[in-house]
């Protein structure tokens, strides 16, 4: 099911139609802070504890972005769609630590002096990961997929 | 004319460097890393490894009007003694470098130089330009374009499997704080040929699009979905569906399902788009699901509670894995801690050797503490692993890992690692490292971290 030329053109042009009909009204939306006015305490974050969970225009409710193991463990469904929310307290290298691209050394490594902080592949996953990666490879995937870690390849192939 | 392209852009986010000078808000991360071990297995010639890296992040805000800012994320690996990992002496990768112009309103921002794009099922990395805005009536739009960013070639491929230009992205509409759909899409250049034979069928261009859903009707119940179609071989790659229900104010529920379709999925993979035949025969068409639930509990604002479990079915067979945490942080995070369990059962199928008498089935356990004070900060971690079935012999995998450190200053510490593991690999694994963190902030009122 190739894309073709047409719908291609057709998707930018809707874009394009959208961009242009707003351009009008787009300065009284409101901005995200770039960063929290607040200092956080470190630690679990609840946003609930200073933010009243209301609705204001688009802004999903605060509390459930409270960050409970489960947010932690689901996090990629709230990054792919607030992820200038994140942004307002978390700088990019904060992601980076484990989504990257070309790595030198496993982030529970780096960070080894940070138990408390979830990180992949922690202990001998050299051995775990014969096992993990035949019952879940799309996890797997999700890192290590198009990023041909070096260490991979030099079994993998 | 791409790879012209290709540098030009990654050298334009080298002006993060520059820029970070005259910044009037930012930050400077910094962590040198020493690490020392001894390569003396049987059958393999002694090594002495010493590989020193180092990491460095600058965020330079409020340039120029105040509404740019640069942001540049490095690292580079030299070793001191025999080589540690490949065949070069020295590495080192540009992780991301971007100037970022924030506008005044509607969350709208432009990006040039190498950044990652996390949109909608979108992830990728890019060295080019991006632009996103919300716009009226709920809409947003967002778009990227620029050059692949390579990496490791396969080798005797000569190549790493990405095509050389890359563009993409979203357009999604929001009702309130309740509703969001986003539909996504990347588009990459063509594949370069691959003369792995192993790849004949199974490897092509990366080319996506999926759809994301965030579904809210009342504020103690929230759903949200994703799903993505690989137009090159026409099959969904990928579903996910996560349903989060807060019954109590400090008690979390969720259910989620995912499928995955491993040929969809690992198209434009190099690495993968092989690999379920290296696993369990010619089987690319291989479907796998999990299908969980978890409860978070926050006893107090100290504790924690966590239970979780997952359901695996793959064509070669199923697993459960199950388990529970226990979290504590006390005021200030002076000290935390935490303890797990986990149990995988897993049939003989997915046993690192999968024979009749083997078994994928194993407890998993985990205990941590760590301290943190104004002059010193310390923390311990232990991971055991207790295998239902020996494997090469070993009943179990043990690692101990320690560290120690000292705040030479408020932005300078100076800590060692030491950890000592006993696995399948290893019947002794001791390893350590020197670390020096340097984090400084500029004048920021707010908080980053």
């Amino acid at each position: 099911m190739r894309p073709s030329s047409q719908s291609l053109t057709l998707l930018a042009l809707v874009a394009l139609l959208f961009a242009l009909a707003a351009c009008a009204q787009i300065k009284a939306l409101p901005n995200l802070p770039a960063t929290h006015p607040e200092e956080l305490a470190s630690g679990p974050v609840s946003c609930t504890e200073c933010h009243e969970d209301q609705q204001k225009g688009t802004l999903k409710q605060y509390a459930a972005f409270n960050h409970s193991r489960s947010f932690i463990a689901n996090h990629r469904f709230y990054a792919g769609s607030d992820d200038i929310l994140c942004a307002s307290c978390h700088k990019v290298s904060f992601c980076a630590d484990c989504h990257t691209n070309q790595t030198e050394m496993k982030p529970s490594v780096k960070l080894g002096n940070r138990p408390d902080r979830t990180m992949p592949h922690r202990g001998d996953y050299l051995t775990l990961h014969k096992i993990e990666g035949k019952l879940d490879p799309a996890s797997c995937h999700r890192c290590h997929g198009r990023a041909n870690n070096e260490r991979c390849v030099v079994c993998h192939r | 004319m791409k790879k012209v392209l290709s540098r030009f852009l990654a050298s334009l986010s080298l002006a993060a460097l520059p820029a970070a000078a005259c910044a009037a808000d930012g930050s400077v991360d910094s962590t040198t890393l020493l690490r020392f071990s001894q390569d003396s297995r049987p059958g393999v010639s002694s090594r002495t490894l010493l590989p020193a890296t180092s990491f460095l992040g600058l965020d330079a805000d409020k340039l120029a009007d105040g509404k740019l800012s640069a942001h540049f994320l490095g690292w580079g690996r030299a070793d001191l003694a025999d080589k540690s990992f490949n065949e070069n002496q020295a590495d080192g990768s540009l992780t991301y470098g971007y100037l970022q112009y924030r506008f005044g309103a509607a969350n709208a921002q432009a990006r040039a130089g190498r950044f990652f794009v996390h949109e909608g099922i979108i992830n990728e990395q890019v060295d080019g330009v991006s632009a996103r805005t919300d716009l009226p009536y709920g809409f947003g739009v967002s778009a990227f374009g620029g050059a692949t960013v390579h990496n490791a070639r396969i080798p005797g491929t000569g190549s790493d499997g990405k095509g050389d230009g890359i563009f993409g992205g979203r357009v999604n509409y929001r009702y309130g704080g309740m509703f969001e759909i986003g539909l996504a899409g990347v588009f990459e250049t063509d594949a370069p040929t691959m003369a792995d034979p192993n790849l004949a069928g199974r490897f092509g261009s990366h080319r996506v699009i999926g759809a994301d859903l965030w579904y809210s009707p009342i504020s103690k119940v929230a759903f949200m979905a994703r799903t993505s179609v690989n137009t090159e071989t026409g099959g969904v790659a990928e579903q996910g569906y996560l349903l989060t229900v807060k019954p109590l104010k400090d008690l979390t529920v969720t259910g989620e399902f995912n499928d995955y379709q491993d040929r969809d999925l690992f198209y434009s993979s190099a690495l993968f788009a092989a690999m379920p035949s290296m696993l369990s025969g010619n089987n690319l068409n291989q479907e796998s699901r999990t299908l969980g639930a978890s409860a978070s509990y926050q006893i107090d604002s100290k504790f924690e509670l966590t239970g979780d479990y997952k359901h695996y079915t793959r064509d070669i067979g199923k697993a459960d894995r199950f388990g529970g945490e226990l979290r504590c942080t006390l005021p200030d995070a002076a000290l935390r801690t935490g303890g797990s369990y986990h149990y995988l059962r897993s049939s003989a199928d997915f046993a690192v050797v999968p024979t009749s008498d083997a078994s994928g089935s194993f407890h998993e356990l985990r205990a941590y503490a760590m301290r943190d004070t104004k002059s010193y900060f310390a923390s311990l971690d232990v991971i055991d692993y207790l295998f239902k079935r020996d494997i090469d012999g070993k009943k179990s995998a043990l690692e101990l890992y320690g560290s120690l450190g000292y705040h030479l200053t408020p932005n300078l510490a100076l800590s060692g690692d030491l950890s000592y593991g006993s696995n399948p690999q290893n019947t002794d694994e001791l390893k350590g490292l020197i670390r020096l963190n340097y984090s400084m902030k500029l004048a920021g009122k707010g908080d980053t971290k």
